[in-house]
């Protein structure tokens, strides 16, 4: 619902030109300035793995890395990101479909079931992983406490950081991937 | 037992199929869809709980460029009501349009459709929109609702109550007075809501040069979402529909064959409908025949022309929310067909929490007879619902409190059990399920046995202990009807956590701690859930229900030697894909990676009414997923012996190659049989149904019982109000696993909802059913800092019974309210504290305490 106001300026204020980073790709492109962020991402660049699950900045589902921060891309306007260098969830596999590290940790543990807060707890993992590479328990549980997930109750989630925290570190000792294996043991 | 030929996969963790699109951002939602052409919906919707619509201007929202909007009134002429599909006798259901008429009932009842060709701009004109409202007092509560004088929703309705009905089993008034005493509390639950991560939406995509329309929705049920789309958006006259049928006649015959085959294939079930309900439903409206006649005979008539293809994809999470049909999608598909467009529409958050759909609100008062020896003989319940104003399509909240009827026993041995349930109408959002949404007789029992056992001073676990069917006891039915098999273990699960709990250990440490001024507590609850029950188990809840019987599946080979499942499930997180391709590539001898589960499109998958709800995928689909692969297995042994020129009886499949037992040098794979087979089919075949088709339908078998007993454990700060959970234990037992850690996963999920119930969310409304909790700063769902780890203890119940399975989607929601409030109760009882109302946030805590003065 949208609350009625009174003074609605329907020419919404003009169209101005931006020029960012996202996933390595440039992207200079025009843009309405009262488009959020969220909405260039998904609807203007068809980058629809960002989701958006509140749109008043609680849930962190829209979450994205902007500048090495995480950011919610909901409360940002794309006309903010001019300049910046993004990267979405999109943009945290290898070109060939190779998962990272992380992703693989959260398919080695289970982490998701319907996924849709995923790429918000990725994002935000991500930018924890890199300032703190090898966070406690504690430390993972209170990082991703700004991200809601209503399926799993973080369990899944919270041993899926600790478990990409072990495949970062082989990740970093051996120049192959680790090889997975499709059945747990 | 299975074959040994199979268990490879079944039992173990295998790593889900979702996962590769799911973590690379490649997923599928509704919001994901984008069509050439599509418009974008918003919906105006009303500010006042309760008010008459005097007067609708949309001239200035018209008049920017490329707006449409669609009001009320527009909506009445042109579509059928929304009609419940369910009767009971007792049950008055309203009719209503899809839009609000001439009257809003709730905050955020949707008034007028706005179209645009951008969202921003749709939200623009929707402010442009000028309605003249009439506000009328409004109805907040159940007291205001038994109110005479306050205002009536429905005019129809005997003042606000919409339901009433008692049902009573054994000698009640015998056994209430010669019990020791009877003891009685009310009980009253808060209005919550599911809040899937993914609000509701949907495309509706037309064909610009046909106009047929596929229409893609965030459903759990998508067959029958399609023909109440149909029912309802397909409106024309009996008379007109008449002709259509004349003019049709052949298609009348296919559609008529279709349907006797579904009668004749449920016949037993269908055997025991009365119609009781609908002549209560007919004598308190008659204008409601005219409406059933209309949208009945018309689609009827235009069958499967004019019925939308649903399509569903990937669904961000729904716990009941999205098994309902919406007033908005109805409004979308109405609009796209009348107009020839494409629309879009995705609810916001704030709409979702005002009308996506609330759970619970509830008031129990129970009388219990019980003797001064711990025994409990027999309950007197009264049960009234708040289903806010609108009842749910297809089915209202009624059918929930019939549910509530059947469980509310337990596995205890009871003589005596009456219920009566009443439901009311009030200015608030719609009644929807929510995982276990019976769960309010899981919390009043054990909430109960909890008050009796501290009346009498028997430790809490002590007296369930005392009255709870044990397995020696087997096969026993429960005062309500259904059978207790002999894999109901809700007593081994009770005794395992009693020796969890280590109560000795515990009081111990609590009486010092309380000296030490630290309250902790220690709760317990136990509960069995028909997930899916018994065969029958509906009719107990309702007679005539039993149709709801099976779940069909399609294993088939492709052309190219792959091998697809085809199920009428809606997987929304549960990992279906992964779970029953486990179950096919056991039966086949593949991989599950080899198996690929389809759904979500009524143009190929299995016809059935139920989609993914009331814990049925575990045990029916699964069985039927069993047995469709095991035929499809029998076809392809049979093709590949020919081609091995051995017996089919010497012939296995070893990881995908097909050999002759002992020789697995020499084999044929799927693809080179379906090489074979592929020339052999018919043109006519089509490509849903692959070279090679095994079809099952299962219903679960008997018992269909999972059970489970929570443990939790809390400490209460008397001087913050706040509830800590160190340590929190599930026994479980939902016969074999498929997916250890899915089930862990949905039981874990479970638990935080109910954790978020009690101590968190509320759907808040003043006394004049304005809503208080439209953002997520206010309607709290717990993170990452609330939900403890929770321990997890399987029990699997040895049985000779193959396929099983048991749903646990919905255990998890249905014990921890108790458990923790239980718990709660425990920690302050010291203080004269006893808990008779499920939300506890701290202040309430605080109040409870005495700490401060209760508001």
């Amino acid at each position: 619902m949208t609350n009625a106001t009174d003074s609605i300026t329907v020419e919404s204020g003009g169209i101005v030109e931006v020029a960012l980073t996202v996933n390595g790709r440039p992207v200079a492109t025009t843009v309405e300035v009262r488009r959020s962020l969220s909405d260039f991402l998904r609807d203007d660049l068809g980058l629809t793995g960002t989701h958006l699950g509140c749109e008043h900045g609680v849930c962190g589902a829209c979450t994205i890395e902007l500048d090495g921060e995480a950011v919610r891309s909901c409360l940002m306007l794309a006309v903010q990101a001019d300049r910046a260098t993004i990267i979405t969830i999109e943009g945290l596999a290898d070109p060939d479909g190779t998962l990272s590290p992380l992703q693989q940790a959260f398919h080695e543990s289970h982490g998701f079931q319907c996924a849709f807060c995923a790429p918000g707890f990725l994002m935000t993992a991500k930018v924890l992983l890199a300032r703190n590479p090898q966070p406690t328990r504690d430390e993972i549980r209170e990082e991703l406490s700004g991200n809601l997930c209503r399926c799993t109750g973080y369990h899944s989630i919270i041993e899926s950081v600790e478990t990409a925290v072990r495949l970062t570190q082989a990740h970093a000792h051996s120049p192959a991937r680790t090889a997975s294996q499709e059945v747990a043991s | 037992m299975r074959a040994a030929v199979a268990g490879k996969f079944v039992g173990t963790s295998v790593r889900r199929v979702e996962d590769q699109r799911l973590l690379t951002g490649q997923g599928r939602f509704v919001g994901d869809i984008d069509v050439p052409g599509m418009v974008h919906a918003v919906f105006l919707r009303s500010p006042h709980p309760h008010a008459l619509i005097k007067r609708i201007d949309v001239s200035a929202a018209r008049a920017l460029p490329g707006v449409y909007v669609i009001t009320g009134a527009m909506m009445k002429a042109r579509t059928n009501p929304l009609l419940s599909l369910l009767a009971f006798d007792g049950l008055y259901t309203p009719y209503f349009w899809a839009l609000a008429t001439d009257r809003v009932r709730s905050v955020g009842d949707p008034v007028a459709l706005v179209l645009a060709p951008t969202r921003y701009l749709a939200e623009d004109a929707m402010a442009l929109i000028d309605v003249d409202y009439e506000p009328l007092e409004a109805v907040a509560t159940i007291d205001q609702a038994l109110d005479p004088r306050k205002p009536k929703l429905w005019p129809k309705a005997d003042g606000n109550t919409m339901f009433n009905s008692t049902q009573r089993y054994g000698d009640v008034d015998a056994v209430f007075s010669t019990a020791d005493r009877v003891i009685t509390r009310t009980f009253d639950c808060h209005r919550h809501s599911n809040q899937p991560m993914e609000t509701r939406g949907c495309v509706a995509q037309v064909d610009p040069v046909t106009r047929a329309m596929t229409f893609h929705s965030a459903t759990q049920n998508s067959h029958a979402l399609k023909w109440y789309l149909g029912m309802v958006t397909g409106r024309q006259s009996v008379a007109d529909s008449a002709k259509w049928l004349f003019r049709n006649r052949d298609k009348l015959k296919r559609f008529g064959a279709g349907a006797k085959g579904f009668a004749g294939a449920n016949k037993e079930a269908m055997k025991g409908a009365d119609n009781s309900g609908m002549a209560f439903l007919v004598k308190k409206d008659m204008s409601v025949l005219g409406h059933m006649m209309r949208s009945f005979i018309g689609l009827v008539a235009k069958g499967a022309d004019s019925v939308p293809e649903v399509e569903a994809q990937d669904i961000g999470g729904a716990f009941g929310a999205k098994g309902v049909f919406s007033r908005e999608e109805i409004a979308v598909c109405a609009a796209a067909k009348e107009l020839g467009v494409s629309i879009k529409w995705i609810e916001d958050r704030n709409e979702h929490l005002a009308v996506g759909g609330h759970a619970r609100d509830e008031r129990m008062t129970i009388n219990a007879a019980v003797n001064n020896d711990g025994t409990v003989l027999g309950f007197k319940v009264e049960l009234t619902l708040d289903q806010g104003a609108y009842p749910a399509a297809p089915f209202s909240a009624a059918m929930f409190t019939q549910i509530m009827r059947v469980m509310m026993p337990g596995t205890y041995r009871l003589t005596a059990f009456e219920f009566t349930a009443r439901v009311v109408a009030t200015n608030k959002g719609t009644y929807v399920a929510y995982r276990g949404p019976w769960a309010m007789e899981t919390w009043v029992r054990e909430r109960m046995l909890d008050v009796i056992a501290r009346e009498l001073e028997i430790e809490p676990a002590e007296i369930r202990l005392r009255n709870m069917v044990t397995m020696a006891e087997l096969p026993r039915p429960m005062i309500t009807g259904p059978m207790l098999d002999i894999r109901m273990s809700a007593h081994t699960t009770l005794t395992a956590a009693v020796e969890l709990a280590d109560l000795p250990t515990f009081r111990a440490a609590q009486a010092k701690a309380r000296a030490e001024g630290r309250l902790l507590g220690l709760g317990i609850a136990t509960f069995h859930e028909a997930a899916p029950g018994p065969p029958g188990f509906f009719d107990f809840v309702s007679p005539g229900s039993g149709m709801l019987g099976a779940e069909p599946a399609r294993t088939v080979l492709e052309a190219d030697g792959g091998v697809s499942v085809y199920i009428q499930q809606m997987p929304h997180g549960q990992s279906h894909e992964t779970t029953f391709a486990q179950v096919a590539a056991d039966e086949l001898g593949v991989a599950p990676t080899d198996v690929k589960v389809r759904y979500g499109n009524t143009r190929v998958t299995p016809f059935g009414i139920m989609g993914t709800g009331g814990s049925r995928a575990g045990a029916m689909t699964g069985g039927a997923v069993t047995y469709s692969s095991r035929e499809l297995r029998t076809q392809i042994l049979q093709r590949a012996a020919d081609m091995l020129e051995a017996d089919v009886t010497d012939v296995t499949i070893t990881d995908g190659a097909i050999h002759v037992l002992g020789v697995p040098a020499i084999s044929v794979s799927f693809a080179e049989v379906a090489a074979v087979v592929a020339p052999t089919i018919g043109a006519d075949r089509k490509v849903h149904e692959g070279v090679l088709q095994g079809t099952a339908a299962f219903d679960g078998g008997d018992g269909g019982w999972s059970m489970a007993t929570h443990v939790c454990w809390v400490e209460v700060d008397v001087e913050t109000g706040f509830v800590t959970i160190p340590r929190y234990a599930v026994v479980e037992d939902c016969g074999e696993l498929i997916n250890p850690a899915i089930v862990e996963g949905q039981v874990r999920g479970g638990v935080a909802q109910g954790i978020g119930a009690v101590l968190y969310e509320k759907t808040a409304y003043d006394d004049q059913a304005n809503f208080q909790a439209g953002t997520f700063m206010d309607y709290l769902i717990p993170t990452s800092m609330e939900i403890p780890d929770i321990e997890i203890h399987h029990i699997e119940t040895p049985s000779s019974i193959e396929a099983n399975y048991r749903g646990v989607g919905e255990g998890g929601m249905i014990g921890a309210p108790a458990a923790l409030t239980n718990a709660i109760e425990d920690a302050l009882a010291h203080l004269g504290v006893t808990i008779t109302e499920q939300h506890l946030p701290p202040t309430r805590i605080l109040e409870l305490a005495g700490v401060i003065t209760t508001r």
